[in-house]
């Protein structure tokens, strides 16, 4: 995988969305807080319309809106 | 013949050899529908760079006869226009890369050049040949000439094209439908974990309706190394995705442990057969090639 990553696509996380305000940590990438799983689903689903970018959701329960 | 003049007999060769030249790459060009997006416009560049390689192989012969060794020195000219053929088919398809369904990737991008360059010596051999022919015939009927020149150009045309017949992934795999599953975000084929970024519902739900994915499986282990090359499993992604659309998302992944690689897509056509037949008809990257097995190329045309 290490040549693999290197090529393209290259990924870009354009967004973090969490439950948990422990988990935001800073970084180039859009942190937001909800404040329970059907906002954080409508934020994430916003987001990445918008950005017409993919999620993936973490096994943590956050989510991430990254684009190829 | 008049001092100066070029003869009948030369102009008669001349023309034939062009004629067959040119009517080599016509026939290399259709081929390559496939792999090259021919618009008209593009089908007009490769026809007309072909005549000229096919004038320059055909002009060779008269040259020599009539003692102007120096005027085939203008053979170096070709190979430099052919390497820019090759350059400017490089660029031009780099330039759509940002516009396709899934990248080409520089791989496949190389392998194509390559080819179109290659082509247009083709014609340029095809007409050369041609032309020595009608000149070792020499006949006093010009209809004999120009028939055993063609035969002649037809018999290279052929050999080189069975030469420089690549491979496909069809000729070293098997190719079969996969099934999806999607658990939660993640996507699996054939029990196979493929990616994690269908993280909300209105995407499970597209992959788990509409999803297709094929399984490639090597028919020798060595052939993994083909195979599992990144450039080699875009090539094939590109193929499968230009053949059907994307409404969304295209994945490749491999497998480590059995050397499945696994190519996976929401179409627009959803047609399982297509789906196969394009990744079965991916060409086998020449970048990519390296065992001994695989190289094995068809030098005198047999299967």
């Amino acid at each position: 995988m290490g040549r693999e990553s290197s090529e393209r696509p290259g990924y870009e996380i354009l967004a973090f969305v969490t439950l948990n305000k422990e988990r935001i940590l800073g970084g180039s990438q859009l942190t937001l807080l909800a404040e329970n799983e059907e906002q954080q689903r409508l934020m994430v689903r916003d987001v990445a319309k918008a950005m017409k970018a993919d999620v993936v959701q973490m096994k943590s329960g956050d989510y991430l809106v990254i684009r190829v | 013949m008049r001092e100066g003049m070029i003869s009948s007999e030369h102009i008669v060769m001349i023309i034939t050899a062009i004629c067959v030249g040119t009517l080599a790459r016509i026939l290399t060009v259709k081929e390559d529908f496939r792999q090259y997006p021919s618009y008209p416009n593009g089908y007009m560049i490769h026809l007309v760079t072909g005549f000229v390689a096919a004038a320059l192989g055909a002009v060779a012969i008269p040259a020599l006869m009539t003692k102007n060794f120096v005027a085939v020195t203008f053979l170096t000219l070709a190979i430099q226009q052919f390497r820019d053929v090759r350059k400017s088919e490089r660029e031009s398809l780099k330039d759509v890369e940002n516009t396709e369904y899934a990248f080409r990737g520089d791989a496949y991008i190389d392998g194509i050049a390559k080819t179109f360059e290659a082509r247009n010596y083709f014609s340029l051999i095809v007409s050369f040949l041609t032309a020595l022919t009608i000149q070792i015939v020499d006949s006093e009927s010009k209809l004999i000439n120009i028939i055993s020149g063609t035969i002649a150009g037809a018999v290279g045309f052929y050999i080189l094209k069975r030469f420089s017949k690549g491979k496909t992934i069809g000729d070293i795999a098997e190719v079969e439908e996969g099934k999806i599953e999607v658990k939660g975000s993640e996507l699996f084929v054939d029990g196979m974990y493929v990616t994690n970024q269908l993280g909300t519902e209105n995407a499970a739900t597209l992959f788990k309706n509409e999803g297709m994915a094929v399984v490639i499986y090597p028919h020798e282990e060595h052939f993994r190394i083909a195979l599992d090359n990144f450039g080699q499993r875009q090539a094939a992604l590109f193929e499968a995705t230009r053949a059907l659309g994307v409404k969304r998302y295209h994945f490749t992944r491999k497998d480590y442990e059995k050397g499945r690689i696994v190519v996976t897509l929401v179409p627009i056509i959803k047609d399982k057969d297509k789906l196969i037949e394009a990744v079965k008809k991916t060409p086998l990257l020449e970048s990519t090639k390296k065992s001994h097995a695989v190289m094995k190329t068809n030098l005198v045309g047999k299967e």
